[in-house]
Parts: structure tokens; sequence; C-alpha cells
């Protein structure tokens, strides 16, 4: 009997106007959507390959260890869910003088978007007079003159909504797919297949919920005319406005120190009182040396102490004492003014992240905001991916410190005499920051919890639908 | 007679369960937005006095401006700090960046809201006014008084359009006084000429889209087709037009991006300042001056030039997406509002230029051996100059627009077979 239902259903939107509405819109939009992002993610392909080359360009000439950090900084390289899904990707670059205003006037159209909004319309579109539609109608009264169980009707109703809906939805991601595929240089891998396997899984739960709720308003209200307006109000609520508001919220709830006032604090301990300690130690260390070593007092130039280092091994001793003595004293105060910035820092993570926490939290009361986290987390394009790049980084930059220190302890074996620091070096050996994408697996279950929150929400809908549609007065 | 029905229509509708409920959210949001970034405002201006600089110190900074709190726009990018020192420009950024949900979600500003929901609330008000005043009948009842079919269609759109406005200027207008009641918020009255335009301008978007949805109402025979028709469309204009146009114009326009800029400056930076140490070694401290001096100016002037050509690439590219962008009004609408409250790309761009200028002043202050800098100094554009430089534009859009929607709907109304 419930397949009959739900052939019913399928059949009777299959027909109507707002099937071939929504079936042309999505067919239009998708598709479209994809091609341009699809050409944009090629475009990113090539450029960071040239910003890689130029990068590699600079190294060969100008590579020298005091500044060598500014140039080779890890940077996210485009991925090929980018034909798809961009999520937070989009380069503000708000931190830095060059910065990019047009992402955050108007974010970007990507799948999430199209599902998250234009989806979730579209089962409201078809939901909102399920109940009191069929009751204007009349035919509700006749369909339930035939002993038919309610929670079949409505188990049918919304299984047959669903299915008329992602049918077009499918198609048209079919057909724009066909964009990546026909693309050589999209090279989609097989757990790329997989995540968007699993995100389709996601964006039918999400319209489900969606068609649940439009049912449940339905049931609430004896006119359909009434209904949509619930329906849009909650629509708006849930999809444009709670995401949007949370980490307002979670601000005023969880307020973090500011980012101004704790970078100009850093700049002031690591810098100016950085260099007043350096001094300060120096000047200490290199009171006592010179106790050691007379000959210290004598001030000569840097030609003629080389020189003179070649010819007296006493001498020489004494240079490479004192160039120790100043290394030790910067040293020093280098970890002393790093160990309070670092203080700074880490209090400030702490309460930006237990504010992020709070915002998301928030957030996953709207449907939308839930799927957009599970979209962007399975595509390696929101929050799990920035975590996942920083810790990528960090274990870059032990490595990379690692081989600063064991190379220009090598060079300075070499040639003590040599100021390294500001030497150009062949740095061919260095290890390069390589991005390598989070295993499928890992994004899969990072993406379970926001797709479980959106499973309960649509029990819940499904629940409240189901008594408010028992009670249900059908005449 | 065009009276009667603008009474009618306002009885009708202060009794209606759809006005009830659509006053209700639109108040509630407008609310929750005015007190969510009044607080953001004066959070940020709070930092503000933080770093505000000391008199005789090198660096530009703007306040937040009051008017973000209706339009965010790009206040967030325009109030970084810019510091510039012997070694170039050190650039700090506010809050945001610390909470990455910020980025996933635009924010909700009196603009968002207006663009969005008032836009659908538009045509909720709209969209059945002649598909079902023919269902239930009405409409043939009207019509066989001698009225003319214009004068019902305009007593129609005037009737429904105060119902509209009435409530939602009342509520902006009651959150902006409330506002000013704030110590900390001070408008000025120039403030208070810019808001009132910024009302202005969402008062024609909300017409725009209430004679879209006259229009389709007059296209259709029934209110339910009407409204899918509408909310597709709506969804188009709104949301996919203008945030694909920026994609589009920028496979059109080639534009290095942001990150690739910034990594060519920090080479050239790295690179010279390595030249000028080499040069000099081993030759005494004039040496190093002459050869600091000779790599500085030259990061400098590259500098600019990276700057100025990527400021003519990135303006085509703005302009062309602005000029896609603009076949939704829904985009000319964001243009002329973040441009009139000083937020919108223009003015970023101009206040980046103002600092590029800021910059070289000091570099020759220096050169001249002054420890003590002149203070940076940023004058907003004038409501007249943003009028010129595309505001009058976007709106007098919006306008055409609306007149060109109002007169299909009166074209199509006065062929609409009543029965």
């Amino acid at each position: 009997m419930l397949s009959a239902l739900i052939k019913k259903e399928i059949r009777a939107n299959l027909v109507s106007f707002r099937f071939v509405a929504v079936a042309a819109m999505v067919l239009i939009v998708v598709p479209v959507a994809i091609l341009v992002l699809a050409n944009d993610a090629v475009k990113k392909v090539d450029e960071f390959s040239m910003r890689r080359t130029e990068t590699e360009n600079y190294l060969k000439s100008y590579a020298h260890f005091n500044r060598l950090q500014n140039v080779v900084q890890p940077a996210q390289p485009p991925l090929p869910a980018y034909a798809l899904v961009r999520g937070i990707s989009s380069d503000v670059n708000i931190e830095e003088f060059d910065d990019d205003p047009l992402p955050v006037m108007f974010p970007l159209l990507d799948l999430t978007f199209v599902v998250a909004i234009l989806l979730s319309l579209a089962a409201l579109i078809f939901s909102y007079d399920a109940v009191c539609g069929e009751k204007e109608d009349g035919t509700l009264k006749l369909m339930l003159a035939n002993g038919l169980p309610r929670a079949k009707i409505l188990l049918g109703k919304v299984i047959g909504g669903t299915v008329t809906l992602l049918v077009p939805f499918v198609a048209s991601l079919i057909l724009g797919l066909f964009v990546i595929l026909l693309n050589p240089r999209l090279a989609w891998s097989g757990s790329d297949w997989a995540a968007l396997g699993v995100l389709l899984a996601g964006a039918a739960l999400y319209v489900f919920f969606f068609f649940v709720l439009g049912v449940f308003i339905s049931a609430r209200h004896q006119s359909s005319s009434a209904s949509i307006m619930t329906s849009l109000c909650a629509w708006v609520v849930f999809v444009l406005v709670l995401p949007n508001l949370s980490p307002y919220m979670a601000s005023l709830v969880a307020p973090a120190p500011s980012r101004i006032k704790v970078g100009r604090e850093v700049f002031r301990l690591t810098d100016l009182e950085r260099d007043d300690l350096g001094r300060k130690l120096q000047a200490d260390r290199l009171r006592e040396l010179v106790k050691k070593y007379p000959v210290l007092t004598e001030r000569v130039s840097d030609t003629e102490a080389k020189a003179r280092a070649d010819r007296d091994p006493a001498y020489k001793e004494a240079m490479q004492a004192r160039v120790r003595e100043v290394q030790a004293a910067w040293d020093e105060a280098n970890r002393i003014q790093n160990g309070k910035a670092n203080a700074l820092w880490d209090d400030l993570r702490l309460k930006e992240e237990a504010q992020t926490r709070l915002a998301k939290a928030i957030s996953m009361i709207s449907p939308a905001a839930d799927f957009t986290y599970a979209a962007t987390d399975l595509t390696s394009t929101g929050l799990m991916n920035q975590k996942h790049f920083d810790d990528l980084s960090t274990l870059w930059e032990q490595s990379y410190e690692d081989y600063v220190r064991a190379r220009t302890a090598a060079l300075q074996k070499q040639d003590s005499t040599v100021d390294w620091w500001n030497s150009p070096v062949d740095v061919s050996d260095m290890p390069r920051f390589q991005y390598r994408e989070e295993a499928v697996d890992a994004r899969i279950a990072g993406a379970l919890p926001p797709l479980g929150i959106l499973a309960a929400l649509a029990l819940l809908a499904f629940g409240a639908a189901y008594f408010s549609f028992v009670k249900y007065d059908v005449r | 007679m065009t009276g009667t029905i603008i009474k009618k229509e306002i009885a009708s509708n202060l009794l209606s369960y759809k006005f009830f409920i659509v006053i209700l959210l639109t108040t509630l949001l407008l609310a929750t937005s005015f007190f969510v970034l009044a607080k953001d405002f004066k959070g940020r201006k709070a930092d503000y006095e933080l770093v505000r600089p000391k008199p005789g110190e090198a660096m530009a900074v703007l306040p937040p401006n009051p008017l973000s709190i209706f339009a965010k726009g790009l206040d967030e990018a325009m109030t970084r700090s810019f510091e510039i020192g012997a070694y170039g420009m050190g650039v700090r950024a506010g809050q945001k960046s610390g909470n990455a949900i910020f980025a996933f979600f635009p924010t909700p500003d009196f603009v968002y809201i207006v663009k969005v929901v008032l836009s659908l609330v538009a045509m909720l008000f709209g969209f059945d006014q002649i598909s079902r005043e023919r269902e239930n009948g009405v409409l043939r009842l009207v019509l066989s008084n001698s009225v003319s079919r214009a004068k019902v269609l305009a007593g129609k759109w005037l009737g429904n359009y105060l119902s509209l406005a009435v409530p939602f200027t009342l509520v902006t207008l009651i959150g902006f006084a409330l506002m000013n009641l704030d110590p900390q918020i001070s408008f000025g009255a120039a403030g208070t000429m810019r808001f009132l335009l910024l009302l202005a301008v969402a008062l024609l978007y909300v017409a725009l889209f209430l004679s879209l949805g006259l229009l389709i109402s007059a296209l259709t025979k029934k209110a339910a087709s009407s409204l899918v028709v509408l909310l597709l469309i709506w969804a188009v204009a709104v949301f996919v037009l203008p945030n694909i146009g920026t994609l589009v114009a920028r496979q059109l326009v080639d534009v290095p991006s942001v990150k690739a800029l910034s990594e060519k400056r920090q080479q050239t930076w790295t690179r010279e300042i390595l030249l000028a140490i080499v040069e000099s070694r081993g030759k005494g401290d004039a040496a190093w001056d002459a050869s600091r001096k000779e790599h500085f100016g030259k990061i400098d002037v590259e500098f600019d030039q990276l700057e100025n050509d990527y400021r003519v690439k990135f303006d085509r590219l703005v302009r062309l997406t602005k000029n896609i962008n603009r076949v939704s009004p829904a985009a000319s609408f964001v243009y002329a509002e973040t441009e009139l409250a000083g937020t919108g790309i223009a003015e970023e761009g101009r206040l980046k230029e103002g600092v590029v200028r800021y910059k070289d002043a000091v570099l020759k202050e220096s050169d001249q051996g002054k420890k003590e800098h002149t203070a940076f100094s940023y004058k907003y554009r004038s409501v007249g100059q943003v009028m010129v430089q595309g505001g009058l534009f976007d709106v007098a859009w919006l306008a055409v627009f609306t007149i060109v929607l109002f007169a299909g709907a009166y074209a199509a109304f006065v062929r609409y077979d009543v029965r």
C-alpha cells in the first residue's frame, strides 16, 4: 500500500506546474554553476603552479636563512573538489595589505549554496499544501475513507515528495559532472567521488527535513495560503538568519581578547623589548668574556679581524667564543620574549577556539548550517581542513627549523667568519611544504556529527508532523 | 476611488494572518540585527581606541563607521591598521579572523535583511493580488463597478506598499532613534542624512519586488502558480545571479590572486634587503646606509608598481563584476547601500590609495630625518561624489526596474481575463 501511495505522490508531483518550474531552474543553475566553478578551479591550479615556480626561481638566487621563512610560507593548493564546493576557501587575505573584497560582498555560488538555499525552498514549495491543500480539494477525505492509517499516508507523502525533488537535482548534477569528467585538468580520484556520494546522501537528508517541515506546518494550518506564510518564515529563520547570527551571538557570550591589542603587545615584546633585553644580555656576557680574553677589547675592522684570526689561533678561539656568547645572549633574549608572546597568543587562541565552538554549536540548530558543515568538511573546504592545514604547517615548520639549524651549523663549520644568516645559500634540499588532503574516511567521520544532528532534526520534524497529522480535522 | 481601494487593501491586510506573521518576522529580525551589529560596532570601536595612533606615530587606521551597523560591507577591511615602519608596512585585522564561522555566512545587517527578507515579504504581499482575487471572485465584483483597471492596480499597489512600508519604516526609525541614545554611537547630522538615504533606497527596493509580485500575479491564473514562479525568480535574482557574477567576471579578466601578490611582495622585500646587506658587507656604516637607502627605494618602487598593476586589473574586474551582477536588482541594491554608507568597494579602494599616499609621505619625512610624522587623515566621499561615481546609476537602475515591472503589471492586468 505504501508503494501505491508513494507512486501516487510522485505521479501527482511530476505533472504539476511546480515540478516543471523547479526542475527547469535546477537543471539550468546547477550545470552552469559547475561549469563556472570548474573553469575557475582550473585557473586556480594554473596560478598555483605559477606561484610555485616563482618561489623556486627566487630560492635559486636569493634564499637566505634570515628571511627565508617569509618566502616559503605554507600555501593551500586548489583541490579537485573546488569544481563543486568552495566553502571558506576564498582568499579574502584580510591580514595583509592586498585583500580581496569581492567574496565578502557576494559569497560564491557553489553546490552547498544551491542545496542549502534553493533545494530547501523547493522542498517547501512542494510540501506546504501537502495536508491542507488536499483538505481544500477534498481528496484527503476520500483517501482517509479507505481505512488507510495516517502514518502510511504521511510516509508516502514525504518519501514521494523527497524523491520527486531529488530526481531533477541528481539529473542536473549528472549533467554538471560531465564537465568534471570531460576536463582532464580536474583529476578526480576515487575518494573525491566517495565524498560526493556522502554529500549527496546529506543533501537527500536535508531535502527530506524541509519536506517534512513543510508537511508539519501544513498539518498545523487549515488553509494553504496561511501554511505557505508560516513555511517561508520558518525557512527564512532556519536558513537565512540563524546561521548568520550565530557567530555574533557567540562573541557576545564568549568574548575573545582584541586581536589588535594582542598583536601590538606581541610586537612590543618580541621586537623592541627583545632588542633591549638582547643588548643587555650581550653586554653582560661580553663583560664576563673580556675577563677571559682581554684581546677582545681591541677594536678592529672585520677584514683585519679575519686576517688576524687566520694567523693567530688564540685570537681565533677568542673570536669564536665571542660569536658563541653573542648567539647565546640573543637566543636567551628570544627565548624569554617568545615565551611571553606565546603565552599571549595561546590565551587568545584558546578563547577564540571556544568562541568558534560556541558559534558552531548555536548555528547547528539550523539544518542549513549542518549541511554546510558536512559538505565543506567532506570536500576539505571547511573548518576541519583549516585545522588539518594548520597541523601540516606546524609539522612542516618543525622540519624546516630542524633543517635550518642543521644547515647553518654545517655552514658555520665550513667557514665561521661568514654571516650565513644574510648570505645566499643553496636550499635545494630544504623540505618543501607538501599539502596532503585528509583521508576520505577521516573526512566522512568529520561530517557525521552534523549529519547526525540533521537526521535527528528530521526525525523530530517527522514526529511533530505525525502527531499534527493524526489530530488533523480533515473536514 | 483609488483611495477606497487603498483603504480596502490596507484594512484586509491588517486583519490577515499573512500581515501578522510577516510583520512579526521583519520586526524581530531587524531588532536582532540592530542589537547585534550595534554591539559589534561598539566592540570594534573599543579596539580602535586601543590602537589609535599617538601623535607622531606613522600609522593609518580608521575608526569604525557607525553606518556599518546598517551596511557592514567592507568596514572590517577598512578599519585594519596600517603601520608604516622602516621595514615596510604592517597590517593588522580585527576580531573577525579569529572565528571562522563568520566566513561561512554573510553578515546579517540591515542591508542583508532588506535584500533577502524584505524582498521576499514584498513579493508575498503582491503574489496573490490579482490571481487570488480572480479565484475568489472579488476581482469581478470590483471591476463591475465603473472603475478603471489602472486605478484598481494603483490602489492595490499603494495599499499593499503602505501596509508593508509603514511598519518597516517605523521599526527602522525606532531602532535608529534608540541607537542615538547610546553615547558610544554617534551618527551626526551627515550620518543621519546618509541613514535616511539608506532607508529610502531600501524602500525603493521593496517597491521593486512588490511590482514584480503584481506583474507575475497578473500573468498567472492561479495564486499557487504565481507563488512558485515568484519564489524561483526571487531565488535566482537574490542568490544565484549576484553570486555567480564574480566567478564569471574572474574568468574574463585575468587578475592575480591576492595571495600571489602578497608572495611577490615578500620576495621583493627579502631579496632587496639581502642585496643591501651583501653589497655593503665589510664596507662600514656609511656604505650600509647608502645601500639600504638604494634598495629600500627599490622595494618602494616595486611595491607601488605591483599595487598599481593590481589596482588597474582589479578595478577592471570590479567594473565587470558590477555590470554582470547588475542584471539582478539585489546586486544594484547592495552596491548603492554600501557605497552610500561608506563601506563599499569603491570606498575601500580609495582608502587603500590614501594609505599608499600616506606611506610615501611618511617615507619622505623619514628621509628628511623627521621622527614625528604627520597624522593620517581620510575623508569619506560625500554623498554627492558617491552618487556621481555609480551610486546614482544603481539607484536609477532600481527605479527603472520598478517602473518597467509596474508598467508590465499594468499591461498584463488590462488584458487579464477576470473570469
